[in-house]
């Protein structure tokens, strides 16, 4: 039993990289636009059919393809974003709640466009790294790292430290900051309101169709597979707070350790409910998250 | 008013109780006691996501647990039918109740998702456990008789709806929950604790779910985690009350009718293009909420307020001598 906790440990971490990216974007796009995006496991789905349907076509490696995915959704993102916002900032009613009503119908659309175009079976995403893997031994302990985890763990991290340099060193993300801070004060300052959101929304759409991608290369792809990983993300995001981003890598990892432990020490099927659980309790204790920091 | 609504009710009751006599075939009995049962599922979401303004992604969830504890005390228990209903009532109730109490204090999104994951987990539980039969579901006793449902159902969704409407629309409950949904602090400023009324409006739209639930499970006489924890309860509900119009009673019984029909139509003769089915709800959902954002019964009735504005304001110019041009 004990043997198996380095492993256990590690497997963890690496699917909690993947974790920290189908949720930093939205985490970004809730802090700037107080937007409850409830398609977000959609767009990882589509990505990954884009990733998918280029790897058939051009037989490339399927990493080369994550720039052509992110600018693809990222465009769709930039000209969905007004719509949204037309939505969130009617007169009448709550736009909170329309806006989670809107996203909502447009996850089901994405879904059902998804299970029309692709059907009903899983696919995954072939590529060199799949199948090779190096493994430690040190005495009676040993680890098997699978290749394309440690890549979807250094994608996590570079994809989190640009994400930090864009919003803390350049122009863009103190007009980002400044626009999470006060949406009126910042149009003052000369920020434009509607193009900086429109870029946040685009970021977050692209880093989560790419984000897609990697996990039909590390898991697989199915059209179905979109409620999961908004529940994921989700997840992540309420544990590390609401808009807060310092948070979510280790929400993420908690996430994906959760994940691992209960795929080697309990049944896999208890996952969610565990997650509901723990969801539950943190909720109870600290309503902001787990660093009494969300909005 | 309240005169003429309860005879408005009573109408259309006396002409509920009287369609099995001129629609006596089972298959219009069922399809009339499935749309009886959307009517009361889309109302008693509309307690929680249209009177109090917290939308509720896991409705689905009391529905599952009213068909599974009835399943559960006839099959394992032996207990009799009529007293298997008001427990699923009651335990979709306390459900809501523990889960309700972190979840409602945040704001709204906090428990959309929260109650979401909660259905899937609810879900993912039935799958493992063995008293539920896992993914083979539950076979009940089958109980060929569609009149003694439709009435049940008719019996369950109208106390449903007089209650409500009692509590929602007369009562003083309606307006505390409608002050809570507009201005929280405002309605805290006032005396009220929004934590305790927004709990009791939840449990207050989780039982009628699980009776609903509980009488399903015993008329369709087979129950499975995919047909009763499935997300289209929570997501079809939802597209009902909204389309129909949030934060009344009657909007999602028109929406509930409207859509019900929608489906039958499109099961009948496009069964084929199953998952259109899922686009032509998201695109009703999406464009409702950008183009009526009342929904249908919410646009209607504030146009035919106007125009009893407008009648108004005639009468008094006419006898005032004035132009109509301030009205």
């Amino acid at each position: 039993m004990l043997l198996l906790l380095p492993q256990a440990l590690l497997d963890g971490i690496m699917i909690g990289g993947v974790y920290i990216t189908i949720a930093i974007g939205f985490s970004l796009a809730f802090g700037v636009m107080h937007i409850i995006d409830l398609a977000v496991g959609e767009w990882i789905m589509l990505g990954a059919f884009l990733g998918f349907y280029l790897n058939q076509w051009t037989n490339l490696e399927p990493f080369l393809f994550l720039p052509v995915v992110f600018f693809v959704f990222g465009i769709i993102g930039y000209y969905l974003q007004p719509v949204l916002f037309r939505v969130l900032s009617g007169k009448k009613g709550n736009p909170l709640l329309m806006g989670l009503v809107f996203t909502f119908g447009l996850a089901l659309i994405f879904k059902g466009t998804g299970l029309t175009i692709f059907g009903f079976y899983s696919h995954s995403i072939p590529s060199i790294l799949s199948t090779s893997s190096f493994s430690i031994e040190m005495g009676n302990l040993y680890l098997t790292i699978p290749s394309i985890r440690l890549v979807g763990l250094a994608y996590a991290f570079i994809i989190t430290i640009m994400l930090q340099y864009l919003l803390k060193k350049s122009n863009f993300g103190l007009a980002v900051r400044a626009l999470a801070q006060n949406r009126e004060a910042s149009g003052l300052m000369g920020i434009n309101p509607k193009r900086t959101s429109s870029y946040v929304y685009a970021i977050y759409v692209g880093i989560s169709a790419m984000t897609g991608v990697l996990i039909g290369n590390i898991f697989s792809l199915s059209a179905q597979m979109g409620a999961k990983y908004t529940v994921f993300s989700f997840f992540v995001v309420v544990l590390a707070g609401m808009g807060y981003l310092s948070g979510v890598p280790w929400a993420a990892f908690l996430l994906g350790l959760i994940q691992s432990f209960f795929l080697i020490y309990f049944n896999p099927g208890y996952t969610l409910i565990a997650v509901f659980v723990i969801l539950y309790v943190v909720l109870l204790i600290s309503p902001k998250g787990l660093f009494g920091k969300g909005w | 008013m309240r005169r003429r609504n309860i005879l408005w009710f009573t109408i259309i009751f006396v002409a509920l109780l009287l369609l099995p006599i001129i629609f006596s075939d089972p298959f219009s009995l069922r399809i009339a006691t499935e749309a009886l049962m959307w009517i009361g599922l889309a109302i008693s979401w509309d307690v929680i996501g249209g009177y109090t303004g917290r939308v509720n992604f896991g409705h689905g969830a009391f529905f599952g647990i009213g068909a599974y504890v009835t399943g559960i005390l006839m099959m394992k228990g032996g207990w009799a039918f009529p007293i298997t209903v008001p427990i699923a009532g009651l335990t979709a109730g306390l459900i809501a109740l523990i889960v309700g109490f972190p979840t409602l204090r945040l704001t709204g999104a906090y428990f959309a998702i929260a109650m979401w994951s909660l259905a899937l987990a609810f879900q993912q539980l039935v799958l493992l456990m063995t008293i539920t039969g896992g993914p083979d579901g539950m076979r009940l006793p089958a109980f060929l008789n569609p009149e003694f449902f439709f009435y049940l159902m008719l019996g369950i969704v109208s106390i449903s709806f007089v209650s409500l409407w009692y509590l929602m629309e007369c009562a003083s409950f309606g307006l505390k929950v409608r002050s809570i949904r507009e201005d929280e602090s405002g309605a805290m400023a006032l005396g009220m604790n929004p934590t305790k009324i927004k709990i009791q409006a939840f449990v207050l739209s989780a039982i009628p779910a699980g009776l609903i639930g509980g009488i399903y499970a015993y008329w369709i006489s087979y129950i499975d985690p995919a047909s009763v924890f499935g997300d289209i309860i929570t997501d079809q509900a939802i597209v009902m009350t909204i389309f129909g119009g949030m934060g009344t009673l009657i909007g999602p019984t028109i929406g509930a009718v409207i859509l019900f029909a929608f489906k039958t139509l499109f099961w009948a003769y496009l069964s084929d293009y199953e998952v259109l089915y899922l686009i032509i709800l998201g695109a009703v959902i999406a464009l409702t909420v950008f183009f009526l954002p009342n929904g249908i019964w919410g646009t209607l009735s504030a146009y035919l307020d106007s125009r009893k504005i407008k009648k108004f304001g005639e009468v008094i110019s006419q006898s005032t001598g004035d132009d109509n041009e301030y009205v």
